[in-house]
């Protein structure tokens, strides 16, 4: 078969076979498609968005309350701290005077 | 690769619309899963816009999609059960009329009877003018087999077209001879 020259018959046939108008309404129906497809896409895209700012939010509200936890656990202990060295303090204070009040009792007993 | 050309897919739909249908309409025969499997094939191009480099390219890829998805079609019309091997619908055998002769006409219905690979090879020859080697590409085929397939198709048709011209012919004279 020699694929360059065509006979009468091939010459029939491809005239039979020109290329046909696609209906009117095929182009109409394929933007209506893609508009709605586009639409859909569009609204997906928007609330995956949503849910990672969601996320965001929530995640940086639970870190936020842990870290506020965090801190108010150390001033309290803090304070817990100070309040215990205030009370050695303060003991050791009363101990001092009770020592001095001892030896000055001490030394009149041997006078 | 970097590319200038931008791919503008309602022109590209203006400018192809009627290749792909036409090679829907002449693999499945149908004009109304023709126009689904057009729709799907430019969805299709829609979303690989992005992959599309030149107008060639858009060509190419549109063929190449319209005959596997009429394939993928035809196919699921056989597991269906489906008659493979319908007739073009009235209204576009009417179109045909005006557009060709009576043959050509004839042609195109006769066309829709071939095994489905010699159909391919013979629409992409004839309706899209390619090459053997053009059509192997666009088929995923090897050369040799769509070479064998234009031959054989051709063949067939033109028996076909023989014994129904000689059908035409006698049922003619039995009417003259009335």
């Amino acid at each position: 078969m020699d694929f360059e020259q065509m006979d009468d018959f091939e010459r029939e046939l491809k005239q039979a076979l020109e290329r046909r108008p696609a209906p009117p309404s095929l182009k109409r129906k394929l933007m209506e498609q893609r508009n709605r497809q586009r639409t859909e896409r569009l609204r997906i895209r928007t609330v995956m968005w949503q849910r990672l700012a969601a996320c965001l939010v929530l995640v940086s509200l639970l870190g936020g309350g842990f870290a506020w936890r965090n801190r108010e656990e150390q001033r309290k202990g803090e304070e817990a701290r100070q309040q215990v060295l205030t009370a050695l303090r303060i003991t050791n204070r009363a101990l001092n005077q009770m020592k001095a009040q001892l030896a000055e009792h001490d030394r009149n007993t041997q006078e | 690769m970097a590319h200038d050309w931008q791919p503008d897919f309602e022109q590209l739909v203006d400018e192809h619309q009627s290749m792909v249908f036409s090679l829907a309409a002449r693999m499945t025969g149908d004009r109304g899963l023709a126009e689904e499997i057009a729709q799907d094939v430019f969805m299709e191009l829609d979303r690989h816009l992005g992959k599309i480099e030149s107008p060639l390219h858009a060509i190419y890829w549109l063929r190449r999609v319209a005959m596997s998805r009429s394939a993928d079609a035809l196919r699921r019309r056989k597991v269906r059960g489906m008659d493979l091997w319908v007739e073009f619908e009235d209204g576009h055998g009417a179109q045909a009329e005006q557009r060709s002769s009576p043959l050509g006409s004839r042609l195109e219905g006769l066309l829709t009877t071939l095994p489905e690979a010699q159909r391919a090879a013979l629409v992409l020859r004839y309706q899209e003018d390619l090459t053997p080697e053009e059509i192997a590409a666009a088929l995923d085929a090897p050369l040799a087999t769509v070479k064998s397939n234009l031959q054989r198709g051709l063949k067939l048709l033109r028996a076909k077209a023989t014994s129904h011209l000689k059908e035409y012919l006698r049922v003619k004279e039995q009417v003259r001879g009335f």
